[in-house]
């Protein structure tokens, strides 16, 4: 849902807690977690979507690898998941279906993650995708708070698949970069994650529906500090920024712009395409941390080392109270 | 004018109708009706990346998009044919920043020397287009770049291509030019009477 509706809807109930809740509801961070014993918690997250690529095999893994990548934003490790099905049984062939969860499946496989159960409607559109429990010492959960004055900002996927998706929808995307993207969509966030576990990072979350400034916005809202981003080094889709120039961008990116407006100053030299692939929605998108600035450097190499080639430094976080984001 | 009713059609259908409408029919001018924001400001960039003008207007919720051609970005002889009679239009495409192949000082110094006579072309000399190592050509530090300023003073349309910049990283480091885009490119390719590719 676009932001902000959900806020509106669910304002004013009231949601039951325990003392063993360790991020819950009223934290809106990616995935739940919950305390069962002293060294014990429980990451809990759930996520489904229609399909976002033609191709039904790789629907599923994509579907799998967003679902997933909640559990690895939180620092934690999959352990297992279960299956969210919609099918439209009469119109279409079973073994689309098939092919849909034979991806997840084999995603959750690469996670090593076993799948134990599943629900499945029928509905006239397809949608799918899992939700996901994994565990973490409750010491080291990582939540998008937390944040410290100098720590610098790592994003770990290039940006700009909401619009690349838009131009294959549009037929204008060329079969190798479609084969491209769908590749970085499908990517896990699990050695990201791994690596990331023996650094000093503050806090950490996933880019998805809110695009990169929007879930930075979730980060820095509430911390007493603010961000600033260095436009150029964000690593980006290059066609994403030609796409967004003739206008093919989705509907969401124009609403995460408007929904953030008000926290965000974008210096007038970055240009326009480069600032609406900052709030492209991105679908199974990468690991956005906040590291101690002396790690930084090391936290890069070691992630392309481990086959994260795309990560890079894109920001830091500054002493200033007003919690904005400058984008320079 | 050639009208399109988008409404009710998201993201981006809109654009893919716009595009098709002036492919199909080299419009001078064109209105568009759309019945979202999103679709408004998507169909205003495609309108505007193609050398349209754009006014807005809105009207009982929807939205009214006015383009009026401006210039010859699009795909269409907009110009009346006596004056395309009268000079022709050559276009300048650099895929690299040296000439030839063999001694690379030697090269860059042919480029130079290329760049600066190119002049003698006159008005003539419509495009020039960096791709590839050639943006290399538009950035601080290069030797001709007071070169280059001076052809875009005079009017001279100079484009980069915006995915090698980035590729190369030197995105923030352009000094001259207009950056650009590959359909930009292949429709400046369309249009000129004659491509010289270095």
């Amino acid at each position: 849902m676009p932001p902000g509706d959900l806020d509106r809807a669910l304002c004013g109930l009231i949601f039951p807690s325990d003392e063993n809740v360790i991020v819950g509801l009223e934290r809106a961070d990616d995935a739940g977690v919950y305390q069962v014993s002293n060294d014990l918690a429980l990451i809990q997250t759930v996520d489904f979507f229609t399909p976002i690529v033609d191709d039904p095999y790789w629907f599923g893994q994509i579907a799998a690898a967003n679902a997933l990548s909640d559990v690895y934003a939180m620092g934690g490790t999959p352990k297992t998941a279960m299956n969210l099905v919609a099918f439209p049984v009469k119109q279409m062939d079973l073994s689309i279906l098939r092919q849909i969860i034979q991806g997840g499946l084999d995603k959750l496989k690469e996670a090593e993650v076993v799948l134990i159960g599943g629900h499945s409607i029928e509905d006239r559109e397809i949608k799918y995708g899992l939700s996901v429990t994994g565990f973490i010492h409750p010491a080291k959960v990582l939540t998008k708070k937390n944040l410290r004055c100098k720590d610098r900002l790592l994003l770990t996927k290039p940006l700009g698949a909401g619009i690349v998706n838009t131009a294959i929808k549009a037929e204008m995307a060329s079969a190798r970069l479609t084969a491209q993207i769908t590749h970085l969509m499908a990517t896990l966030n699990r050695d990201a994650a791994r690596v990331l576990s023996a650094f000093d990072v503050s806090a950490c979350t996933d880019v998805t529906g809110f695009g990169f400034l929007g879930h930075l916005a979730e980060m820095v809202s509430g911390s007493g500090m603010s961000a600033r981003i260095f436009s150029g080094q964000v690593p980006v889709i290059a066609e994403a920024l030609e796409f967004a120039a003739m206008g093919l961008i989705p509907a969401g990116a124009y609403q995460n712009r408007a929904f953030r407006e008000p926290m965000i100053s974008i210096a007038e030299t970055v240009a326009r395409d480069r600032q609406d692939v900052f709030f492209d929605p991105q679908t199974s998108g990468g690991l956005l941390m906040a590291v101690k600035a002396e790690q930084s450097d090391g936290l890069i190499a070691a992630l392309k080392e481990a086959g994260v080639e795309a990560a890079a430094e894109v920001g830091e976080i500054v002493d200033d109270a007003q919690e904005k984001i400058w984008v320079v | 004018m050639k009208e399109i009713d988008a409404r009710g059609l998201a993201c981006p259908a809109p654009v893919l109708q716009a595009k098709a409408a002036l492919q199909e029919e080299n419009p001078q001018a064109v209105k568009i009706v759309v019945d979202n924001a999103a679709s408004q400001q998507n169909v205003q960039r495609f309108l505007e990346s193609q050398g349209f003008q754009t006014v807005l207007e809105q009207k009982d919720g929807d939205y009214v998009i006015v383009g009026q051609c401006v210039s010859l970005t699009a795909d269409q002889p907009r110009e009346p044919a006596i004056d395309q009679n009268e000079k022709k239009k050559i276009m300048v495409m650099c895929a690299t920043d040296r000439i030839g192949f063999g001694d690379d000082a030697l090269g860059l110094k042919l480029m130079v020397s290329f760049l600066r006579t190119l002049k003698e072309m006159g008005d003539e000399l419509w495009r020039l287009v960096f791709v590839n190592n050639g943006v290399k050509l538009t950035i601080a530090g290069s030797q001709v770049i007071d070169d280059l300023r001076h052809y875009e003073k005079e009017g001279l349309k100079i484009l980069v291509c915006g995915t090698c910049l980035d590729h190369f990283k030197l995105l923030e480091q352009k000094q001259v030019g207009e950056t650009t885009n590959m359909l930009d490119i292949v429709t400046a390719i369309q249009l000129a009477d004659k491509v010289v590719s270095i």
